[in-house]
């Protein structure tokens, strides 16, 4: 398994972790704070699998936490005004979509380089949204947890995440469409002369990535009775370093979202398992940063190797 | 080969680029069922001709016709559905891809939503690379072969597309004896299956072990087809030489003066050089001659502390010296002017003058203050000196022509007043009027007393430029000729043909 | 963004510069904001934006986050990216205050840690770019983590050092000579970098390195001696920010600088620095700055909310990526007429 080498050595730490942890610390698996904090990553989990894709496309997007807002905000809204939740739920995707589509245009078809535009549209989104709101909360009221019960809420959450990250993953290896992506992401030059095109698959994924955001972002916006509009939470790096620690390349056309799902619950797990390994949870964000410099700093010395 | 319809026949194809001429009227003719040897110089035009062949260039006039049927405005797209396939020096794949997923990439239609068929894929893929004999596992990434493997699975994809025309541009430059041994029973397997390959080789013996036919280029034109069979080593260099030259090329003038440059049994394991011997003296044009590949570049970029030696010295005016990198090099008076003009000679978005400073920066700028003064003041007289077209020092080093690029890249080096000049393929890509200049250049420095290296592929530019002519094969200097050694003599060596100088 | 680093002498070439419009759009802005947020009180005193008590808080509240684009400008130039800023800022000011806090040291001894830190976080980020070929983007996403991280993991996630002597405070709070006392240190880094980078030969080599790492190595140039100082740079001034961050608010606490990476990227390419590294020039990040901070802070004065120039802001950018591709279209189209290749085709390895 040499080829999925990365992705089993993040798998392999996380499985030591919560090996650790069963044994230290056993009481990191009782069942209600444990579903709180998996109902907590669920709609970063769906934001990564959306991610993942552009960086196999060789691309990024940063603007995602301030479409995460948006589109959190204007279903709050909406749910507030007491529009059902099933006209909801496939506005805010829509909406995310469209902001996910203003940017594949202005990357694919325009040919500026992703992250100074998805810097622009994340800075605009903010800032309109601030403007716009000035912070004031937004009542869901009763559509919180769907109008489910807290757990059957949070079931719904979990399991619609992992129902979104099996199929993404499952498209990316057997759709063509999926492969399409890596083979763009690889050489898009190739790409072209095997009769792909290229800046239609950019501009696909960057709607598939706004699509699964605004639906992120109604999944976090039942989880309180009322909403707070931060769209200052790193979100975006958040997103992107799990990515990255779960193997795909920022180069391109290398990864998959079994690795980013075992990323992305190595950091997420980290801040609450200091907290049960006795260690002060506010190293949390440096080990974070360890764990990626360690994961690109493992792929440079391979590459130095495989190079000569 | 007596087939009367020829699976593809070319007619008078002409191309020229900005005013050269590479292809001036080509005749060109492939059965099904045979392997047609295309022979030529470095220049000659073999790859333009390939190129028109493969749709990626439009012929400036002339005719192509495939089985029969003339097609106009050939592209890409339309030689892979006539199953035209060319497998090139550098394969065109995905690395971080498998291999059974390129061949399926590919293969497989192009529409978007449709279920991946791994299974088929894998057995598509292995059934295609044990046809060619080729022993790849479908499950490798691409990025873990080696190159000949590579241009097998190149190999094997021309194969699934039923292509009927191969091209194959020097496959076996880089091959081992055991898999060109491999590679050639493959070529036979598709001549015996009706298809017509292409071969494009600088190696004699291969030609005269695999084509049938051997069709020989120069100066953009064809020289002759002949059988195999009908033909001899000898007359085939003859025909790649041809034409007389002398006048053109201005004499040399020059009393060779001290060893200027001394290298000592220098090898580099990276770039496949090695025991490399070779002096050069201060006012002699050393000519390197050589077939693509035999190591002429890597040596000039180990002297230039691009690859660094691993093995033996460098001794410059009697003192050995570490050159490990370009900034070393430059420090002790050696000046590398590259071959890819374009991507390591001149930075396009520059200005001239910015590019003629940058390997000075030191002295022309002491205490590191830029003095643009200065730099115009020396910008303005190389341009002047040189005779660059530009219309000032402030002219982006794109807006150049090839030629005085080149010379802009030259001057950069001429600036640092070095000990040691080094020219990769000086007059590449450079119009007829540029290379007759910059070969006047080049005797002025010598006589100046610089030691210049000139690695070059244009045979009669070595012969005519050169004090001494150092041939190199396999990735050593094989042998050292008077500078009025005769093409055949350079040629055989380089090509190793027993009976030369070895 | 014709012609923004030759030195071209035609007005008409100024005129069409990227600084020239952007310096336009300020003066706009400028007067725009002065017709709406300037008034006179009872006393007949000139209040509001035109005061130049209004101008000198503009000044100081956009010195940090201006520090962090002027040294951001030399590492975008070389084709990289530095993420990290905003969280050198705030570590080095942890640094800086539990130094003089917690371990006693004198506060000048205590600052010249805190730049030391800066210098060596940025030396970090060097290192992993330089010596193991690391994509920046990646790096420095790392380290942004990691220094926030250990900002963190010294206060306990909770500490705040403050009660700062005024000597300190000073730097972030008095005026000298009539002038806040931030200003001439801004002024004083604004022209070191731009002599570097417009009158040295290290900022040669960074344009030439964003144009062409690989030809800047042949004309024998030390790429990642030069790079690395580009980042060291970064990290020494991020420090510096933090310091006169500290001393503006006389708190130092984890959070300090959080998201300034951003913002000093955004200041930078509205400035017209090419993200692909080669173009750009220093005064064009400075009023890229201006243009910011007279927009947010102008607004302000205007009765309207700071968040509407943020929004503004970017805005602003994605106009300004939209112009810069203008030429490139033009040229593709007139190109797309021309039927032979404008370059020819080396007749290469035949």
């Amino acid at each position: 398994m040499k080829q999925h080498f990365r992705e089993w050595s993040v798998a392999g730490a996380l499985g030591a972790m919560l090996v650790a942890l069963a044994i230290f610390a056993p009481r990191f698996y009782e069942a209600q704070p444990l579903l709180s904090r998996l109902t907590d990553d669920a709609p970063t989990l769906i934001i990564a699998c959306g991610m993942a894709s552009i960086i196999i496309c060789r691309q990024i997007d940063i603007s995602v936490g301030s479409m995460f807002a948006v589109c959190g905000v204007c279903s709050a809204l909406l749910l507030e005004h007491h529009w059902p939740i099933a006209a909801v739920i496939p506005i805010s995707i829509a909406l995310g979509a469209v902001l996910g589509a203003f940017n594949g245009w202005l990357v694919a078809g325009l040919g500026l380089p992703s992250i100074v535009v998805t810097l622009a549209t994340m800075v605009t989104w903010k800032e309109a949204l601030r403007w716009m709101r000035q912070g004031v909360l937004v009542n869901v009221g009763s559509a919180q947890w769907f109008g489910l019960s807290q757990i059957h809420g949070q079931l719904t959450i979990i399991a619609t995440s992992l129902v979104i990250l099996v199929i993404s993953a499952l498209a990316m290896r057997h759709l063509a469409m999926g492969r399409f992506v890596y083979a763009v992401g690889a050489d898009a030059e190739a790409a072209r002369l095997a009769g792909l095109r290229p800046r239609l698959v950019t501009f696909l994924m960057f709607v598939r990535l706004g699509a699964l955001t605004g639906l992120a972002a109604i999944l976090n916006a039942v989880q309180a009775a009322t909403l707070q509009p931060n769209p200052d939470s790193g979100l975006e790096l958040k997103v992107i370093a799990a990515v990255v620690v779960g193997g795909v390349a920022i180069s391109g056309g290398r990864g998959n979202l079994w690795g980013v799902f075992c990323g992305l619950l190595l950091l997420a797990c980290i801040t609450p398992a200091l907290v049960y390994l006795g260690i002060p949870p506010y190293w949390g964000k440096a080990i974070q940063g360890a764990i990626i410099l360690l994961a690109v700093v493992a792929d440079g010395v391979r590459n130095r190797k495989t190079r000569t | 080969m007596p087939d009367p319809a020829p699976l593809l026949a070319l007619r008078r194809i002409a191309k020229s680029f900005a005013g050269v001429r590479a292809l001036r009227g080509v005749d060109f003719d492939l059965h099904a069922g045979e392997v047609h040897a295309l022979l030529g110089e470095n220049g000659a035009g073999k790859s333009t001709l390939i190129k028109v062949v493969t749709g990626a260039h439009q012929p400036d006039s002339g005719t192509i016709t495939v089985a029969g049927r003339v097609v106009e405005g050939l592209s890409p797209a339309l030689a892979h559905d006539l199953g035209i396939a060319c497998i090139y020096q550098q394969p065109a794949l995905f690395p971080d891809l498998t291999v059974a997923e390129n061949i399926g990439l590919r293969l497989e239609p192009t529409k978007p939503v449709r279920r991946v068929d791994w299974k088929k894929r894998r057995l598509r893929a292995a059934e295609l690379l044990q046809r060619i004999g080729a022993n790849i596992s479908p499950e490798s990434e691409v990025r873990t072969l080696s190159m000949p493997e590579q241009q097998l699975v190149e190999i094997a994809c021309a194969l699934g597309a039923g292509a009927r025309i191969v091209i194959m541009d020097e496959p076996t430059a880089s091959l081992t004896q055991k898999e060109q041994h491999l590679l050639f029973a493959v070529v036979r397997d598709l001549r015996k299956s009706g298809v017509g390959v292409i071969y494009i080789s600088h190696r004699l013996e291969e030609i005269f072990e695999l084509a049938d036919r051997v069709t020989v280029l120069r100066d953009g034109e064809s020289v002759g087809t002949n059988a195999v069979d009908d033909i001899n080593e000898t007359e085939l260099i003859r025909m790649m030489v041809g034409r007389e030259v002398s006048q053109i090329y201005p004499p040399s003038e020059s009393a060779p003066g001290d060893v200027v440059l001394d290298v000592r049994g220098v090898g580099c394991k990276a770039s496949g050089v090695h025991d490399v011997f070779l002096q050069v003296k201060a006012g002699e044009v050393l000519g390197l001659a050589g077939l693509v590949g035999a190591g002429r570049t890597e040596l000039g970029r180990i002297l230039f502390g691009l690859t660094p030696l691993d093995a033996g010295e460098i001794l410059l005016n009697h003192q050995p010296i570490a050159v490990r990198s370009p900034a070393e090099a430059v420090a002790h008076g050696i000046a590398y002017v590259p071959e890819d003009r374009r991507r390591h000679g001149v930075i396009l978005e520059m200005p001239i003058a910015h590019n003629m400073t940058m390997a000075i920066h030191p002295r022309i700028f002491p205490g590191t203050w830029l003095r643009f003064g200065a730099e115009r003041q020396l910008a303005l007289e190389y341009i002047r000196d040189l005779a660059i077209k530009a219309y000032g020092p402030e002219a982006p080093g794109g807006s150049l022509s090839g030629g005085n690029q080149q010379k802009v890249s030259l001057a950069r080096w001429l600036a640092t007043k070095p000990k040691l000049l080094i020219l990769d393929e000086p007059t590449q890509g450079v119009d007829v009027g540029a290379k007759s200049e910059i070969h006047k250049i080049i005797r002025r420095l010598a006589k100046a007393g610089l030691a210049v290296i000139m690695i070059s592929s244009d045979l009669p530019e070595v012969l005519g430029m050169s004090d001494r002519i150092g041939v190199m094969r396999g990735g050593t200097l094989a042998a050292i000729l008077p500078g009025h050694a005769d093409a055949h003599t350079v040629m055989a060596a380089a090509l190793g043909q027993k009976g030369g100088p070895a | 963004m014709a012609a923004s680093n030759s030195k071209s002498t035609g007005w008409k070439a100024v005129l069409r510069s990227h600084e020239f419009i952007l310096f336009a759009v300020l003066v706009a802005e400028w007067v725009l904001f002065y017709a709406l947020g300037t008034h006179r009180n009872a006393r007949g005193m000139t209040v509001g934006f035109g005061s130049l008590d209004a101008q000198y808080n503009i000044l100081r509240h956009s010195v940090e986050i201006g520090l962090l684009a002027l040294v951001m400008t030399p590492v975008i130039l070389t084709g990289g990216i530095d993420l990290s800023v905003g969280s050198v800022l705030g570590f080095s000011a942890i640094v800086f205050g539990k130094l003089w806090q917690d371990a006693h040291w004198p506060i000048a001894a205590a600052a010249l840690a805190a730049l030391v830190t800066g210098a060596a976080a940025g030396g970090l980020n060097a290192f992993l770019i330089t010596w193991l070929r690391l994509p920046p983007l990646i790096v420095t996403l790392g380290t942004y983590s990691l220094f926030r991280g250990f900002a963190e993991a010294l206060t306990r996630g909770a500490d705040i050092f403050t009660g700062f002597p005024a000597s300190f405070t000073f730097i972030g709070q008095e005026r000298i000579l009539g002038v806040p006392a931030q200003l001439p240190i801004f002024a004083l880094v604004a022209v070191a970098v731009w002599l570097l980078v417009h009158r040295t030969t290290f900022g040669r080599s960074f344009r030439a390195i964003g144009f062409a790492p690989e030809g800047t190595r042949y004309a024998g140039i030390p790429v990642e001696r030069r790079v690395a100082l580009a980042y060291i740079l970064s990290g020494l001034v991020s420090a510096l920010a933090g310091l006169i961050y500290t001393a503006r608010l006389n708190q130092a606490t984890a959070d300090a600088g959080t998201g300034y990476e951003l913002a000093a990227i955004t200041a930078v390419v509205l400035g017209g620095t090419s993200i692909f590294g080669g173009i750009g020039t220093v005064h064009g990040t400075l009023l890229g700055v201006a243009a910011v901070a007279v927009l947010s802070e102008g607004l302000f004065y205007a009765d309207q909310p700071r968040e509407l120039g943020g929004m503004l802001t970017g805005v602003l950018l994605i106009v300004a990526l939209g112009a810069s591709v203008v030429p490139k279209v033009l040229s593709k189209w007139r190109s797309s007429r021309q039927t032979a290749p404008s370059t020819p085709q080396p007749p290469a390895s035949t």
